[in-house]
């Protein structure tokens, strides 16, 4: 860089002082609580802890002999992947056809941002409409095809795959508005250049749209890790109680439902402590990884 | 900034002590309405009319769980609009749907110091976190000043503290549980709907015979709300005098109620009498096939009468019965009881401002009318039980109302002593153990060793 | 030259028909909520997937909403909230990933790593002492609207800031450093570097975290259950929550709310996308 306009440090202080207040006061201080609580017994959200477990890690030990936390990692890791390669592969192949299309972008941008704004609990109950096991949409499709049996797809073997689909569509949206904000700030000089160099379109999109976009992208797959370890709306509703046989739990279902399902708020608590720390260090690997550039 | 706050700990202390004077009548000018609260309420007593008769108008903060699309929620927020006129005080008003973030709140607000001064609240072990922190003020401590507090209710029926078996709460309206009945499909295999003789082994064979008419003879989902047919199955091997009872051990006799109670379940399911994806539906698609007509039979709680009446396309087409018994339970004999009440907060009480307030409220909105109009087809603790115009109902509401006057017996659910999480083996682990998957006397075992060491 | 233009259209044919394809999947459950809130709630489950023409038609599940609720009051209560969650949320996350991103001082790892794990804070374990804060501070369960909406609006600005902050370092991070320096050049101090370079050349970065910022919090039916207790402070999303049934789901009604829930979202999004426009660089430049 050799600027010196950054030498000076006292403008820091300035910049990260309001949102570091905020955060302080309403989220770091009362996460803090919320360690403390891992190690005491609690029965419902709201009430006081009748003190401390014994021994005080209890709930550590418990997490890690516990099965259904063992599923529920297990099936986030898949859901992990599924949102890297679905919704954030999606999401930068849409975002790169909508910004080199002429007409329609805006029509585009609008539709795709619309699975967001649906409430859980609306989508929840057309996707079991649409897998509904007698007369759903797809029973009856397989049906007029000529299947004979009707599938379960809310059953063990299925279940996971129900489960994924719709979480992958419906945040397609999210990562493909962040996509083409990046691509939106990137100068179209730079696209003119090139086009006056005589490069085609998917040059163009190798040579300058991705590189621009490296950061972007970084971003996205942050989001999707963290995404991925705290997904539960969706997923619960279709899904509560980690059904069929506590096949579908996911880090985030499972932590709900032992704060709220289950009144284990202690428990709840320190699941909610490992999805941080997961987070955090899964976050850091990546930012390792793939080293974030500045221009 | 240290005389800042010694300043107005000086304030508050002040001010907390005016309030405790004007408790003995030696109250500073500045609160009459105090005054002459604490003079008005002794002087009711010895009147016969209801005993608290406050001036003065006075701002009550309630919190109730009638609320939504609660049937009672209408005529909740009628009554407190005529009490507001009437007596000229305020209702702060902030109830809300009853799921699980409202529960936090309330117990919140109790933990924080920000209680409501009257609480329409459920009686069970969802209350035991501010009753064992003695948040809330018994009936007896009530009666103690104002004697005709909840006089037009059977005390046995208030729904006594799961804590110390005291009573808190004055109910208003309760709940039964009953098997609900598509007609047509039963009319399709050729079945009888079962009814108050009917036994276990005549209600295996009507089973048997839907399933072969190529029906699920009964709607439920056993992974998400098994909890109806849990109750029935233990009852079925109980009595109305000992099902609320939680056993020792899984090995004593009611330990082996239980065992063999989910025992039951397990054959019904292993014979196919439930859905073909009980374990992996929603109670909300169950429930669908139950009123599509796919399934005949659907057990679950009177307020189902209010939600199979606006779902359903032609409601004549529905019954409610009695679940068949077997061993000493009558199908008659009912699981039911009165599972909310008004609470009067000990925050309210000691305030001598909203103590008369508090209970003329209560007092006003438990009264055999406005009871009866809550109740409807469902329960209640009132003497003189609650009168319903009939002409109101519609078919399924009235044989709601045959059923519950042919009951012989109501025993309250024995889920509501066992604390939530303490139900996981169980409910949550229904599947596995219908399945063979996990031991039905380990999991008994499981539940009772979780209360025990609560 | 004939050849390349016909590879050209071939290619846009194939762009067009991936991007419908796509946009079909999206439009269609919205498609099929709001069709389904013009149907009686019996029908719903039987014929969702049928137009409701004829006898299929009501406003029932409507009307329902309008005469029992103050819906206007609640959508004021909703837009004041989320606006300016959205509105503080954008200026401080601004400031912060701009100081993350440009500056090196000792610590800025750990702050990221604090911000990242801000992100991952589950609702529920950050409620009860956040409400007992500000229960001890008297802006909780008090008749006040303002204050009620206030009490609520703390912590969402606090719970989005994580998100902002990564994504807008995410954006400034990709900005070539030079134009800063050009303004420096000019005798610029940072906090006009920030405001008169920054913030216009990432305009589209910004509507975009203020348009997440405020659907979170206009979604955020859980801390508004904590802090909006009476009916004149609701939120719309808490008043219409409220609509739904106790026995069993009332899908007439759920699909009615979930389209008025909708309807101004998709609005301020839609007036926001002006802003989400390219050459915002371009212009910067020249000018």
């Amino acid at each position: 860089m050799g600027a010196n306009i950054y030498k000076n440090k006292k403008p820091v202080f300035f910049f990260l002082i309001p949102a570091f207040t905020f955060m302080i006061i309403f989220l770091y201080y009362p996460f803090i609580q919320n360690i403390l609580n891992s190690f005491q017994q609690i029965d419902g959200l709201g009430s006081a802890a009748k003190g401390i477990n014994a021994p005080w890690y209890e709930n550590y030990v418990k997490m890690v002999t516990d099965e259904n936390m063992k599923t529920a990692l297990f099936n986030t890791g898949w859901m992990l992947l599924a949102t890297l390669l679905g919704q954030v592969g999606i999401a930068v192949v849409l975002a790169i056809l909508v910004d080199n299309i002429k007409r329609g972008a805006k029509f585009f941008r609008i539709l795709y941002f619309l699975p967001i704004v649906i409430s859980a609990t609306a989508l929840g109950v057309l996707f079991n409409l649409i897998f509904l096991y007698d007369k759903g949409m797809i029973n009856q499709f397989r049906e007029l095809l000529g299947a004979a049996a009707l599938i379960d797809f809310k059953d063990e073997q299925h279940g996971m795959l129900t489960l994924m689909l719709p979480v992958i569509w419906q945040y397609v949206g999210f990562y493909f508005i962040i996509l083409i904000t990046g691509l939106n700030n990137i100068s179209p000089e730079l696209y003119e250049a090139a086009a006056i160099d005589g490069a085609s379109g998917l040059q163009r999109v190798r040579y300058i749209s991705l590189p621009l976009l490296y950061n972007v992208i970084c971003t996205c797959v942050v989001l999707s890790v963290t995404g991925a370890l705290k997904v539960f709306d969706l997923p619960w509703v279709m899904f509560p109680k980690g059904m069929p046989f506590n096949s579908t739990w996911l880090t985030g279902t499972y932590m709900y439902y032992q704060a709220f399902g289950a009144s284990n708020v202690d428990y709840s608590s320190a699941i909610a402590v490992a999805i941080v720390v997961l987070g955090v260090i899964m976050a850091k690997v990546i930012n390792t990884v793939f080293k974030e550039k500045d221009y | 900034m240290k005389k800042i706050v010694a300043l107005l700990l000086t304030c508050t202390m002040l001010v907390s002590m005016a309030a405790c004077g004007s408790k003995s009548a030696a109250a500073p000018a500045a609160e009459p309405a105090a005054e002459e609260t604490a003079e008005a309420a002794p002087a009711a007593e010895e009147t016969e009319a209801p005993a608290a008769e406050p001036t003065g108008p006075v701002t009550l903060n309630v919190t109730t769980t009638y609320a939504g699309n609660d049937g009672g929620a209408e005529i909740y927020q009628k009554y407190i609009a005529a009490w507001q006129d009437e007596t000229g005080n305020t209702v702060n008003d902030a109830s809300g749907t009853a799921d699980e973030t409202f529960k936090a709140r309330v117990l919140a607000d109790f933990e924080v110091g920000s209680e409501p001064d009257v609480l329409f609240y459920f009686n069970g072990t969802d209350s035991n976190a501010f009753v064992s922190a003695g948040k809330v003020v018994s009936i007896d401590d009530i009666r103690a000043e104002y004697p005709d507090y909840a006089s037009n209710m059977k005390d046995s029926m208030l729904g006594a503290s799961p804590v110390d078996g005291v009573n808190y709460s004055v109910p208003v309206n309760g709940y039964w549980e009953g098997m609900y009945v598509n007609k047509e499909v039963c009319k399709a295999a050729g079945v009888e709907i079962p009814g108050p003789d009917t036994t276990w082994e005549e209600f295996m064979t009507t089973c048997q015979a839907i399933k072969d008419a190529g029906y699920a003879p009964i709607a439920a989902s056993l992974a998400q709300i098994p909890h109806y047919w849990f109750e029935f199955c233990i009852f079925n091997h109980t009595t109305v005098a000992t099902h609320c009872q939680l056993p020792g051990s899984a090995t004593d006799a009611q330990g082996q109620a239980w065992v063999d109670g989910i025992g039951d379940i397990k054959t019904l399911y292993e014979k196919g009498y439930f859905p073909d994806n009980t374990l992996s539906a929603t109670d909300d698609e169950t429930f669908q096939m139950f009123l599509d007509g796919k399934a005949a039979f659907l057990c679950d709680g009177s307020w189902k009468a209010g939600g199979i009446s606006e779902s359903a396309e032609n409601i004549d087409n529905f019954t409610v019965t009695y679940v068949p018994g077997m061993n000493d339970r009558k199908a008659t004999d009912m699981i039911g009881g009165l599972s909310s009440g008004y609470y009067i907060t000990k925050k309210a009480w000691e305030d001598p401002e909203k103590r008369a307030t508090a209970v003329a409220f209560v007092e006003y909105m438990t009264s055999d009318a406005v009871v009866s109009e809550f109740a409807q087809v469902s329960a209640t603790a009132l003497k003189n039980g609650a009168q319903i115009d009939e002409s109101t109902l519609n078919s399924l509401q009235k044989d709601c109302l045959t059923l519950c006057a042919g009951a012989t017996g109501i025993a309250p659910a024995v889920q509501d002593l066992v604390p939530q999480p303490c139900r996981v083996p169980v409910f949550d682990g229904m599947p596995n153990l219908v399945t063979g998957k996990a031991d039905i006397a380990e999991a008994v075992q499981e539940v009772l060793d979780m209360v025990a060491a609560q | 030259m004939n050849k390349y233009s016909a590879k050209k259209i071939a290619g846009n044919t194939v762009s067009y028909l991936a991007l419908t394809i796509w946009a079909l999947t999206t439009a269609y459950p919205l498609l099929w909520v709001i069709l389904n809130s013009f149907k009686d709630r019996r029908e719903i489950m039987s014929q969702s997937f049928s137009l409701p023409t004829g006898d299929l038609f009501t406003l029932d599940n409507y009307r329902l909403a309008f005469e029992k609720m103050d819906i206007f009051g609640a959508y004021i209560n909703s837009l004041s909230v989320s606006c300016m969650v959205s509105l503080i949320v954008i200026i401080l996350a601004g400031l912060a990933s701009y100081a993350l991103v440009r500056y090196e001082f000792p610590g800025r790892n750990l702050l990221q790593g604090l911000i990242l794990a801000g992100m991952m804070f589950p609702a529920f374990s950050t409620i009860i002492p956040v409400f007992r804060m500000e229960s001890a501070w008297g802006i909780v369960n008090t008749d006040s609207r303002f204050l009620s909406l206030f009490a609520l609006s703390l912590p969402q600005i606090a719970g989005n800031m994580s998100f902002a902050i990564i994504v807008l370092s995410g954006y400034i991070r990709s900005l070539p450093v030079e134009l800063e320096e050009a303004a420096y050049m000019e005798g610029c101090t940072a906090g006009q570097i920030f405001f008169k370079v920054i913030v216009p050349l990432t305009k589209p970065s910004f509507a975009t975290v203020g348009i997440f910022s405020f659907l979170w919090s206009y979604n955020d039916l859980f801390t508004q259950t904590f802090f909006l207790r009476i009916k004149d402070h609701w939120a719309i999303t808490r008043l219409l929550s409220e609509l739904t049934s106790r026995e069993g789901t009332n899908y007439g009604l759920m699909a009615s709310t979930v389209t008025m829930v909708i309807v101004p979202v998709v609005i301020v999004y839609v007036s926001l996308q002006k802003y989400i426009i390219k050459g915002m660089t371009a212009g910067a430049v020249k000018g």
